[in-house]
């Protein structure tokens, strides 16, 4: 289920990681650590400069079933990354 | 290859070209090696083996329609060198967060991060050549070499393409046997789907496609130019930096530096080098269009790991020789058996750094402990 940048702007995030200035594989993660704490339903946003953090981080949670991407916001090489945990 | 201004026009194009498709594609071999491993993620996976599998078919066509000969494959003397040299590597590029080419590709993004890896990679590249002369050279190198020189598969008297068909042949046969007819026309469809609109602007294009463009051209590079290398011209770009401070003289009388200019009429920068340097601008010029550049700060924690991971990566590129571009595509693509050592080093060496250096979780051999489990 992929939201629309404006339903993702409604979303009230239940945790919120900063990854600005990271790279692989601590934008990962922070990420698999924000969604261990996270109980199942409540939402994860994970903000992130490395690009590539907006394939391998989805790729990571539906592989293995931790989490649903609900959508990435990208802005000028900024990118918000909604996670929600199954 | 000859120093003339066509050839480095040339080389100007193919660095754009490869830096331009690396930052579209987001292709990263380390990644495609430790996201495996750690979460079952294999979509760069699949882009690299589709990136060798159009380099060896490509390499056996050249060779067969007389376009190089075999002894232009490139393939370097096989010993224990290329298995130590690889393990390094990949430690190195695990711990730097990127490899060669990544780091190229992501200082054109606007990565500060990665400048300081690509400085890092070629002050390791000269800490190897002053300790390859006078001491690595007959204490280290020589002993840990089995064989005086290179071999490739294309040297076996067989028809060219019939090994790289074979190897092809039987991918596809496991990509069918697990994805089915259906689900291999789909991902073949769905690697083309970036190209509806504007393919320019777009920030992200497929990697299976891509990795099939990159294979083309440094075929035709193969054939027109050279053997596509990052880190043997970054060894070069570094000896310049440093005949600029201590002399010509000093590049010269080092015996593995005065090697790596053995073909050049001075010491400066050829073809191969301002390959390199385009790479960085095709993938700047990239960035910009998909508005994806930035000037990305990195976290000042994390930089004893890019200086520590491009030290590593450039001695270790010495060593090997060469780096992840080098021994993937004219080096496993060109059936080199000193690359297939050097890459099988690179694997266990992100092995290393991902579950030791990191201590990421290793889904790939371990039943998901996700609730309990520190990571």
């Amino acid at each position: 289920m992929a939201l629309s940048n404006e339903e993702l702007a409604t979303l009230e995030a239940d945790h919120t990681v900063d990854g600005i200035g990271e790279v692989c594989p601590h934008t990962l993660n922070i990420a698999l650590k924000a969604l261990k704490k996270a109980k199942p339903g409540e939402i994860v946003v994970e903000i992130t400069d490395h690009s590539i953090a907006t394939k391998t981080i989805p790729a990571a949670v539906k592989m293995n079933k931790i989490a649903e991407v609900l959508g990435i916001v990208s802005e000028k090489g900024e990118y918000k990354i909604f996670l929600k945990k199954l | 290859m000859f120093f003339i201004l066509d050839m480095f026009i040339l080389a100007g194009i193919f660095g754009f070209l490869y830096g331009f498709l690396l930052q579209k594609a987001d292709f990263c071999f380390t990644a495609s090696l430790r996201d495996w491993i750690s979460v079952r993620d294999s979509r760069i996976g699949k882009g690299v083996l589709v990136l060798i599998a159009t380099a060896m078919i490509g390499w056996g066509i050249v060779l067969t329609l007389g376009l190089a000969t075999v002894g232009e494959v490139w393939s370097m003397p096989i010993g224990f060198s290329n298995l130590i040299g690889g393990v390094l590597f990949g430690i190195g590029m695990t711990i730097a967060g990127s490899c060669a080419s990544g780091a190229l590709y992501r200082a054109g993004m606007g990565y500060i991060q990665f400048w300081i890896v690509i400085a890092s990679m070629m002050i390791g590249n000269l800490l190897f050549a002053l300790v390859y002369d006078p001491w690595a050279s007959d204490y280290v190198m020589e002993p840990l070499q089995l064989a005086e020189g290179g071999f490739t598969l294309f040297q076996l008297n067989l028809p060219f393409l019939l090994i790289p068909l074979v190897i092809v042949a039987l991918m596809l046969f496991i990509a069918f046997r697990q994805f089915g007819w259906s689900g291999v026309w789909q991902g073949a469809k769905d690697s083309l789907q970036d190209f509806k609109g504007n393919p320019f602007t777009k920030s992200h294009w497929d990697i299976r496609f891509v990795a099939v463009l990159l294979g083309i051209i440094a075929t035709i590079q193969f054939v027109v130019m050279s053997s596509i290398s990052i880190t043997g011209p970054e060894t070069r770009i570094a000896g310049v930096l440093l005949s600029f401070v201590f002399g010509d003289d000093f590049v010269y009388q080092n015996t593995y530096l005065n090697g790596m200019f053995a073909d050049f009429p001075t010491i400066g920068l050829g073809p191969e080098e301002t390959l390199v340097i385009f790479m960085i601008v095709g993938a700047f010029v990239s960035a910009i269009l998909s508005k994806s550049f930035r000037i990305r700060k990195p976290k000042l924690a994390r930089m004893p790991y890019a200086v520590g991971g491009g030290l590593l990566m450039g001695i270790s590129s010495r060593m090997a020789p060469g780096c992840n571009i080098a021994n993937v595509i004219p080096g496993i693509g060109g059936l080199s058996i000193s690359s297939l050592i050097v890459v099988i080093g690179m694997a266990v060496g992100v092995f290393i750094a991902t579950a030791y250096i990191f201590k990421m979780p290793l889904l790939l051999f371990q039943k998901m402990d996700f609730d309990d489990s520190g990571s």
